[in-house]
């Protein structure tokens, strides 16, 4: 129990310290430079033109807010880790981090009045008076806008502090209510467009005038809302019932409906209909473009659950896996369009496991020369293979066969009763039929003695081979059964766009197929499907963000890495392993407020002793 | 006389200029327990890198159950019946302790992907014969394992740890047990239990074990032959008091007597 021993060696250490200190100043810090950075880039000008709530608050001054707030919060955390209990401190913490925030904004804000904007321009072409005298400033002069970032600053610290101080289940509802409104603010423009397509299709009228006031949420949305998230919260943190009565009333044989309910069982039901009955309208209920985002989600959910067997299950780095995505584009290319030159002689169905199968070859083909090589080695030269597949398509020597940098056109899609299913709405349907497939195998697999082989093999190759596992053997199924998978992407990616190019087939895909299932959580089956819906997806749900969209995209990613380094839905055992640190925290910080600190003092001294 | 079931036979392995096993005869019998000693350094984990097939031998011959082992792979020959513990605890870290068991019975079951992917009735049957093996190898080892059987192994304290790998040995079904050090770190109270424990591996399972072991009180308790190494030979064999009274040994372990009076 090494790390723990020396969190608590840390505690001990900065506990002596008062709560004014370093800590709270460089929050505070921060915090000021975070906004001057937003105001410099453009960024709070920009979103000032979007509403968040009716046209009383934009998202430019809200994003200052909320930084404030973060400010306030994080340093009173800081202080209840520093083991300052009581709640003055914790609350003054965050009052004057709040105040350092306000006043570094405020300095900058005067430096940049004083040399006058026009001069700053040269250097931040995205900092205009316009945010100088009008967002920050409120038009009423610069004296007044650097009072207001200074005392808003400071009581929105105190107001963050506030928050951190709430009890935990409390704390936690609030929150999510907070960000459920935001959110639903932000995203309006695509709500909007999915109710209109719904009422369109399905002959309703549903009216939004509650929700939604021009581009920002009404204020009865905002109530809404923020209850909606707060109550789903509340729910979902409940304490489970006492496990003695539960126990009692299961001998006594009565099960009370209520009793059903509160376990949430029937909730439970009805979550799952309305997935099934989500994804079986889908295509109707988000309108041909948004289909055409899904149907990319789902050809980057085929490759991540592929890579995810070699990558996440067997601990192969494998940083080429593109090539298995050309070996499914192109095979699907040459068998079924009649450009290419065998002229096409399969159709889709009939190409499908032919593909597959000359994948699952392909995977061994490449997995062959690497069997010996571990960890940094076999990416970087995985990587390699990946380029030298590109390579080879693009090469003059094949352009006869896989025509080179014209590549490959006149793809036809999946026939099917005569159902056109180049259409983006047709075509989903086929991509989640396979989808499901591919989600079902590896879960099968996951869950049984070759999943077991592969995690043993991952987690110590060596005693793997000591306990009678072929390395060898299950390194090679693992590359097959993976490209086998990837393929797949591959072949809806040149049934969607129709064509297929050796431009497509860059680096790009593998480290795209790679963030999906880091970002979703390594091994995690559900983590790919989310990841791939946060990769593929998000960055067009972010086009309201114009030229910030990338920058915005690049900071969840950095955000969530830190926040959540095991994914979003990550396997159990890997949250685990990641958060021992902070669930131990979590509990120090629990008891702190029970005031157990003598407790924690002598167990802290145990410890050491121990180590 | 016993059947010799390990017998290594004039052993050599070098690395570079070192003679890491030099020309080394050994042997163990059916369901003895024998222990290795040595000071640092004087081959013995070496010798059970050899046996187990992580390193080639340069010379010499290695049977096993009269089958000579030259040239297999480590997984071939943890399917013919040897199994092993580390020096340093090598468990599966990230797989929970039953699983950690499971994986131990990969060599005596079949199941491939096409099973695992559609699930016929002897899939399911062998799947649930191998939980029934693993809690069984757990339940050898009382209530230090079996009640935390859903705990990561990196959760478990270090004896625990200790014997889980011996577990996940135990549960490769094997005919000769090799243990790297088993008690290293461990407290008295926990090294009288594992003195025991070996006793009971022998009598209850009836394993040959062969074990390198530091701890002279452990060598003296648990082992009917000891067998001394330094410098990659065989130096003195036999029961543990002619062992530890021989002088190679002793100058093995303490240098020798005239640079200790001189000093």
């Amino acid at each position: 129990m090494a790390v723990p021993a020396t969190v608590q060696r840390d505690r001990t250490i900065e506990e002596s310290s008062s709560w004014l200190n370093r800590g709270v100043a460089a929050t505070g810090l921060i915090g000021g430079l975070v906004i001057v950075y937003l105001t410099a880039v453009g960024m709070v000008e920009s979103f000032q033109g979007l509403n968040v709530l009716t046209d009383v608050l934009a998202l430019g001054r809200t994003m200052v807010i909320i930084t404030f707030l973060v400010v306030g919060y994080s340093a009173a955390r800081r202080l209840t880790r520093q083991g300052h209990v009581a709640q003055g401190p914790r609350l003054a913490g965050g009052l004057v981090a709040g105040a350092v925030a306000g006043a570094t904004a405020v300095l900058v804000l005067l430096a940049v009045d004083t040399i006058g904007v026009e001069h700053v321009r040269r250097m931040f072409q995205s900092f205009t008076a316009n945010v100088v005298d009008n967002v920050l400033s409120f038009g009423q002069g610069v004296g007044f806008g650097a009072l207001a970032l200074l005392v808003g600053g400071a009581a929105l610290g105190l107001a963050g502090a506030g928050l951190q101080l709430l009890p935990n289940r409390l704390r936690r509802a609030t929150l999510t209510g907070l960000g459920t409104a935001i959110v639903v603010s932000l995203a309006n423009e695509f709500i909007v467009a999915v109710f209109r397509n719904v009422e369109s299709n399905f002959g309703l009228d549903i009216p939004l005038a509650w929700l939604y006031t021009g581009t920002g949420l009404a204020y009865s949305g905002l109530v809404v809302m923020f209850a909606a998230g707060f109550a789903v919260s509340w729910w979902r943190t409940r304490t489970p019932p006492e496990p003695e009565t539960t126990r009692a009333a299961a001998m006594s044989g009565e099960r009370s409906l209520w009793d059903v309910f509160r376990r949430g069982r029937p909730l439970k039901i009805v979550g799952w209909l309305a997935l099934i009955a989500l994804l079986v309208l889908m295509p109707l209920i988000v309108g041909q473009f948004l289909s055409q985002v899904i149907n990319t989600v789902g050809i980057y959910v085929l490759l991540g659950l592929g890579l995810n067997i070699v990558v996440g299950f067997a601990g192969l780095l494998d940083l080429g896996y593109v090539a298995f995505f050309a070996v499914g584009a192109y095979a699907t290319a040459i068998l079924t369009s009649s450009a290419s030159f065998l002229g096409g002689p399969f159709n889709f169905w009939v190409a499908m496991p032919l593909v597959v199968l000359l994948a699952v070859f392909s995977g061994i083909l490449i997995g062959a020369p690497v069997l010996r090589l571990r960890g940094d080695y076999l990416a970087i030269v995985t990587l390699g293979f990946g380029e030298i597949a590109r390579v080879f398509i693009a090469s003059i020597w094949l352009q006869e066969y896989l025509g080179g940098a014209q590549g490959i056109l006149r793809i036809p899609g999946p026939p099917l009763f005569g159902i056109n299913l180049r259409n983006p709405q047709n075509l989903y349907y086929i991509i989640l039929a396979f989808c499901l497939i591919a989600a079902f195998v590896a879960w099968r697999l996951k869950d049984s003695r070759v999943g077991r082989a592969w995690a043993a093999m991952r987690e110590d190759e060596t005693v793997a081979e000591a306990m009678g596992i072929s390395v060898i053997n299950y390194k090679l199924l693992a590359f097959a059964i993976g490209a086998g998978v990837g393929c797949l992407g591959g072949a809806f990616f040149a049934i969607q766009v129709g064509s297929v190019f050796p431009n497509s087939m860059d680096l790009l895909v593998s480290i795209n197929a790679l963030s999906v299932i880091v970002l979703g959580g390594m091994g995690s089956i559900p983590g790919v499907v989310l990841g791939a819906f946060g990769l593929v997806g998000l960055p067009e749900l972010l086009r309201e963000f114009e030229e910030f969209r990338l920058l915005i995209y690049g900071a969840v990613l950095v955000a969530l890495m830190i926040l959540k380094p095991e994914g979003l839905l990550p396997e159990v055992r890997r949250r685990r392993e990641l958060h021992e640190r902070e669930l131990e925290e979590e509990q120090y910080e629990e008891r702190v407020g029970e005031g157990a600190e003598p407790v924690l003092r002598a167990e802290a001294a145990e410890d050491e002793d121990k180590t | 006389m016993t059947e010799q079931l390990l017998v290594v036979k004039d052993l050599v392995k070098h690395f570079g200029g070192v003679r890491a096993v030099d020309g080394v005869d050994f042997h163990a019998d059916e369901k003895e327990i024998v222990s290795v000693i040595g000071p640092n350094g004087a081959g013995k984990t070496t010798l059970f890198n050899v046996v187990t097939g992580f390193y080639g031998a340069d010379s010499g011959t290695i049977e096993f159950d009269k089958f000579p082992l030259a040239g297999l792979k480590p997984n071939r020959i943890a399917a013919l019946g040897i199994a092993r513990t580390f020096q340093q605890i090598r468990l599966f870290p990230n797989l929970t302790v039953l699983e950690n068991a499971m994986v131990g019975q990969h060599a005596r079951t079949r199941s491939g992907p096409f099973g695992a992917i559609f699930r016929p009735p002897w899939t399911i049957r062998e799947e649930r014969a191998i939980g029934d093996r693993a809690r069984e190898v757990l339940a050898f080892f009382g209530d230090s394992l079996l009640p935390y059987e859903d705990m990561m192994a990196f959760e478990l304290s270090y004896a625990d740890r200790r014997r889980l790998e011996i577990a996940r040995a135990m549960a490769t079904h094997p005919k000769l047990l090799l243990l790297d050090e088993p008690t290293a770190g461990m407290n008295p109270v926990e090294k009288h239990g594992l003195v025991s424990l070996i006793g009971r591996l022998r009598d209850e399972r009836g394993y040959t074990v062969v074990l390198i072991e530091h701890d002279m009180p452990v060598v003296k308790n648990v082992s009917e032959r000891v067998v001394a190494l330094d410098h990659g030979q065989v130096i003195a064999q036999g029961s543990y008091e002619d062992v530890s009274n021989n002088e190679q040994v002793i100058e093995a372990y303490l240098g020798k007597k005239k640079a200790v009076e001189s000093a």
